[in-house]
């Protein structure tokens, strides 16, 4: 036990920086043999003028003519496929059908997008959501400020840029967040609790709650939006929505997909709701997480 | 109702070529936000909402403030040089 502890300690030192593995040589990059730098060419400055007046006259022409050509290749291709809505497209067979007939009785959503996107492909959705994820994820990685990366010169400049910023409020901005905050937070939940028989659901409703609380903090500053929304919800929220997913599209599957018996009831959209529930919560959360480190580098 | 859609069209491809020939970052980034906001009008005309939806917030509003909040970054919007 206890080796296994150092193991994972040292594991821990290792991903903080703090302690060098064993094979160092393994990880580090190589400083390899200075080489011989070239001997520098000097051209005469007339010839490289000439040179440097010939590439930039013929660089647009060539640009302008690659362009055309590649326009002309999109515009034959559209022009080559059968045209949209006619009733003898190869894309118009029974699988269509099946679905536009079948998506009520086997999801039931009566929106027959957010029955395809949820339920018939939601192994897609799914790596969508994990995608946004990981993105997230990596955002964090390279922005989120932390004792080890911030030294306090960075610290001085992040407190004179908040005392700067509530000397000056800008009042219009603050009014218009205070009317239109409230108004757009109730339209995304409405997008992402009606996505199984209205347009929208999990992906747009996500995007639209995201884009409230980047109102509300841009408005009033990350201290307000801290006061419900700090770094232990924002996490516990988006872990929460994406195995949110995961556990119910695998309960799912495994009692028997695509319209095999199962014992999901399918009044208010069946397994569509909380999984649009999940999908919006794992967006707001990506798109606030982008807007909090972009920022400031803290949630 | 094919007025407004060519209508549209035409400023699709408006915002588009002008979109890479504006001088400023800030003015690139304001026109690819109106070709966004003409693109989600014509998902609407187009019948389907959920794209249209999902433009507006994703392509016009979280993209654009992605994109201001990278200007300010690199020092490129009016003002927000480091002292």
């Amino acid at each position: 036990m206890s080796k296994k502890e150092s193991a994972w300690t040292r594991f821990a030192a290792w991903v903080n920086g703090e302690h060098e593995p064993a094979e160092s040589r393994l990880f580090s990059m190589g400083m390899g043999p200075r080489k011989e730098r070239r001997p520098e060419i000097t051209l005469p400055k007339r010839e490289e003028k000439q040179r440097l007046h010939g590439f930039l006259s013929w660089y647009p022409v060539a640009s302008a003519v690659i362009g055309v050509i590649l326009v002309g290749i999109l515009l034959a291709t559209v022009l080559a496929m059968p045209s949209f809505g006619q009733v003898e497209n190869p894309t118009n067979n029974e699988v269509p059908a099946h679905y536009l007939q079948h998506t009520r009785e086997e999801t039931g959503a009566s929106n027959a997008v957010a029955g395809m996107i949820l339920n018939y492909r939601g192994f897609d959705t799914f790596g969508e959501s994990c995608v946004l994820f990981l993105a997230v994820s990596c955002v964090f990685i390279l922005l989120l400020r932390d004792e080890n990366n911030t030294s306090q010169k960075d610290l001085e400049q992040a407190q004179r840029r908040e005392q700067r910023r509530k000397r000056r409020q800008d009042v219009i901005l603050q009014e218009a967040a205070r009317l239109l905050s409230p108004f757009i937070l109730l339209f995304g939940a409405y997008m992402l609790l009606g996505g199984h028989h209205s347009p929208g659901g999990g992906f747009s409703g996500g995007a639209v709650l995201g884009g409230a609380l980047i109102l509300y903090a841009s408005a009033f500053g990350q201290d307000a939006i801290r006061r419900f929304f700090n770094e232990k919800v924002y996490n516990t929220v988006r872990v929460i929505g994406l195995m949110l997913y995961a556990v119910l599209f695998g309960y799912y599957i495994f009692t028997g997909a695509n319209g095999l018996e199962n014992h999901i009831p399918l009044d208010y959209g069946g397994l569509i709701l909380p999984i649009d529930i999940a999908v919006g919560l794992v967006v707001a959360c990506t798109m606030y997480g982008f807007y909090a480190m972009f920022t400031r580098g803290e949630l | 109702m094919t007025l407004l859609e060519d209508i549209l069209l035409l400023g699709l491809i408006v915002t588009a070529v002008a979109a890479p020939l504006c001088k400023r970052l800030m003015a690139t980034v304001i026109v690819y936000m109106s070709f966004g906001l003409l693109m989600a009008v014509l998902w609407v005309l187009l019948e389907s909402p959920d794209l249209a939806v999902t433009e507006a917030a994703v392509g016009v509003g979280v993209t654009t403030i992605l994109f201001f909040l990278t200007l300010r970054r690199i020092h490129e919007l009016k003002g927000t040089k480091d002292e």
